[in-house]
């Protein structure tokens, strides 16, 4: 891992929920896999059976960490959502209430709101000032009507970890037959997670997120849960996601999968990147949980420094090869927000000024200061220009 | 027996002694055009033919954004000779067509044989005679089936539009002052139009803008460019005058100081690049900067004269234009543009002189724009 750590010029990437890099690990993996392993999964001869064998260590590896009972791979966490929600509808006779919760990403927003075409209905679950659902709106919606709940365990902008198990007991309380399905994509192997446990039925994961390739996901489902499949061919994963496998993606997700740390490090230096910023940049503001506290996800920090605007402050930290990331994007003529702040009644001028720093595995004490520097002296400098 | 492009050229005919040199001109333009596509473009008796293309499609297109042009059509070049074999391929070419046609000859071989009413008649009855289906009106046809007798005879049907205009390089040379909207796209191709050869300006406003928005500069210019026969782009660092009218000025002449800083840096530009005049996207009225007074002030600080090809547009006539010329869905894209932190929220309309001057006087306006000048990239397009 540590060879890994030396960055290309100098670099320090702090846009991880975005994209990661691929570790070392990974990219052998993929050049010997590409190389040597590109039999097709199906074929009957050895070297393909030797594949074969390969991604079910991949599939049995990602049921252990998760305790799911079947695991299907799919071309990355859009895919795994879309399959989790239409395939979880399409054998229901009734058409009744979809509930998702207001920070979705957009593979869940819209495949929800395409199933209005459908007959069904949706509503959305509202989020708390910090970006967490709402228990007892949530309480309030729940009804036998509903068959679908989509709830992201990490939120991707603020980096906020959702009451799970609390919502969990609501809905099988007031809606027993509901599918629940939680998009795992920001949290797989960064905030701890057990469907058993918490009683999920579909949980969506994405291979780049965490230093695998981009193209690769994968759907969990816990015992007794069902699915039909949205796409069809030639039946692979048992049926219900035809296609040939992406065995360079599948591998790439088992090197990621074995070689992620079970205590990342990610955790200090957010917290240590939050107190330092705080200190120097007096109207820092965090959109999201408290930093410290059990609902922050370890990886994702959203701050506002107004008055410097996002893009202004990502293009200032660009210039020292310092990039993070932006919830939107904005425009002279169209104020954009972005939606999940918004959600959580931000106020527009901080809403605008939001940054969303995101850590990997890859990034360093280096890494942080860079970091640090580059946004206190871009602030310094850019907090005199105000809209007058 | 071969397939060709006939371009006609138009407002040339107006020209007297000098047309040579539009017609020369206009030939270099048009073999600019079509060189990638391996096209040869040759003049004779008043048309430009042009042969031996490899992508039909590209080269027309690319020959509908020549000025000077004013239609071309694909035509059958063939022997004169044998007039059963001109009416056998006229009635050929028209296979395949509906409803009413006429034949609409033109002879420039005097000595032919037949005369241009024989030509129609005598073709016109051959193609009823493959064709029954169709029949002929002389006043208001579906179709006019075209041939000209020259050195060879020459066959079409349908006739495309040229865009019109002189050739780019017979009027001088300007500077554009080019912005990521809708209208100095516009005002840059009306200018080219008229044979002005163009050079663009483009103010960047690091980290307030990137390089999204820059590309998006790049790509307008571009689009502008397959019309100019190529132009330069000169992408000016604007930040720090911004910042420094922002620190230094009355807030409410921000804009126009803005302005003015940009006039006197595009006159720069066109200095060193032998540009004789400036172009803006302005039209008057449209927004703060661009009342009567605002423009006054604006041009105050420049000596080259400053053409508006826009200043009596409307904004929907000039957004119909871009959407013709294809830059309108460029200009649209959203990319970020914070600069608004330097535009006051009540700016000045109706600016006086004697106060510009007076928000301009803290100002160390050579050295802002000496290092402007020292920090532009040059883009070839």
């Amino acid at each position: 891992m540590e060879n890994t750590k030396s960055t290309k010029m100098n670099i320090a990437y702090f846009d991880n929920s975005a994209t990661t890099r691929p570790t070392n690990e990974v990219i052998e993996r993929v050049t010997q896999c590409i190389k040597e392993g590109y039999f097709n999964p199906a074929a009957l001869y050895k070297p393909a059976f030797d594949i074969e064998q390969q991604i079910n260590r991949c599939r049995n590896l990602i049921k252990s960490k998760i305790s799911a009972e079947q695991v299907y791979f799919t071309s990355g966490g859009t895919e795994a959502n879309n399959l989790a929600i239409f395939g979880s509808l399409k054998h229901k006779r009734q058409k009744g209430t979809i509930l998702y919760s207001a920070g979705e990403h957009p593979s869940v927003v819209n495949a929800c709101l395409e199933l209005l075409n459908l007959g069904f209905k949706a509503q959305t679950i509202p989020y708390t000032v910090e970006g967490i659902i709402d228990l007892s709106s949530f309480e309030d919606l729940l009804s036998d009507d509903i068959q679908l709940v989509c709830i992201m365990h990490v939120n991707n902008e603020t980096g906020a970890i959702q009451p799970l198990h609390e919502a969990v007991q609501l809905v099988r309380s007031k809606a027993p037959d509901a599918h629940i399905h939680v998009d795992g994509v920001q949290g797989f192997l960064r905030v701890p997670f057990n469907m058993r446990f918490f009683d999920i039925n579909s949980y969506s994961l994405s291979g780049h997120k965490i230093h695998a390739l981009k193209g690769i996901g994968a759907l969990a489902l816990s015992k007794g849960s069902k699915l039909s499949p949205i796409l069809f061919g030639g039946n692979q994963e048992n049926g219900l996601r035809s296609g040939t496998e992406n065995v360079p993606g599948i591998l790439s997700l088992l090197a990621a999968i074995e070689n992620f740390p079970a205590n990342p490090s990610m955790r200090s230096l957010k917290l240590q990147l939050y107190k330092r910023l705080k200190e120097s940049i007096p109207t820092l503001s965090v959109n999201g949980p408290v930093p410290d506290s059990q609902q922050a996800a370890p990886h994702i920090l959203n701050v506002s420094l107004p008055p410097v605007r996002s893009e202004t402050m990502l293009h200032a930290l660009e210039a020292d090869n310092v990039y993070v990331g932006i919830g939107s994007a904005c425009s002279s003529k169209k104020q954009r927000i972005s939606t999940v702040l918004q959600s959580m009644g931000i106020d527009k001028t901080d809403a605008q000024s939001a940054i969303r720093i995101s850590l990997g595995l890859l990034n360093t004490q280096v890494d942080a200061d860079k970091l640090i520097n580059s946004c206190v002296s871009a602030y310094d400098k850019l907090k005199h220009y105000v809209r007058r | 027996m071969r397939q060709l492009l006939m371009v006609r050229y138009g407002e040339i005919y107006l020209k007297g002694q000098n047309r040579p040199f539009f017609l020369n001109l206009l030939r270099q333009r048009l073999k600019k055009a079509v060189l990638p596509y391996g096209g040869v473009v040759t003049l004779s008796d008043g048309r430009y033919y042009v042969t031996n293309y490899s992508d039909e499609h590209a080269t027309i297109q690319a020959i509908q954004k020549v000025f000077g042009v004013h239609s071309l059509c694909i035509a059958v070049e063939m022997s004169k000779e044998s007039f059963e074999d001109i009416q056998n391929t006229a009635a050929d070419m028209i296979d395949g067509y509906n409803g009413t046609f006429k034949v609409q000859s033109r002879r420039s071989d005097k000595r032919y044989s037949l005369t241009s009413p024989e030509i129609n008649r005598e073709i016109g009855a051959y193609i009823l005679n493959r064709h029954p289906h169709l029949s002929v009106d002389v006043h208001n046809p579906d179709h006019v089936m075209s041939v000209e007798i020259r050195d060879h005879a020459y066959l079409y049907i349908k006739i495309l539009s040229g865009p019109g205009g002189m050739p780019v390089g017979s009027n001088g040379k300007a500077t554009l002052l080019l912005s990521a909207g809708i209208d100095s796209p516009v005002a840059g191709y009306l200018i080219a139009k008229r044979g002005v050869e163009l050079s663009a300006v483009h103010f960047f406003s690091y980290p307030y803008t990137g390089e999204r928005s820059k590309d998006k500069v790049i790509q307008l210019a571009s689009k502008l460019s397959a019309y100019c026969c190529g132009m330069k782009l000169y992408i000016i660092p604007f930040t720090e005058i911004q910042m420094e009218i922002y620190q230094k000025s009355f807030s409410d002449h921000t804009t126009l100081i803005m302005r003015r800083f940009m006039m006197r840096l595009a006159e720069r530009i066109a200095l060193l690049d032998g540009a004789q005049a400036l172009i803006t996207g302005e039209s008057i009225g449209q927004v703060a900067s661009q009342t009567m007074e605002a423009i006054v002030c604006t041009d105050a600080v420049v000596n080259k004269p400053v053409f508006r090809p826009l200043i009596g547009f409307d904004k929907v006539d000039i957004i119909r234009l871009a959407e013709e010329i294809d830059t309108y869905e460029t200009s649209c894209l959203p990319y970020e543009d914070c600069c608004t932190v330097f535009t006051p929220k009540h700016p000045v309309t109706r600016p006086k002189i004697e106060r510009v001057l007076k928000a301009e006087a803290p100002l160390d306006i050579d050295a802002l724009i000496d290092r402007a000048i020292k920090g532009v990239e040059v883009i070839e397009l």
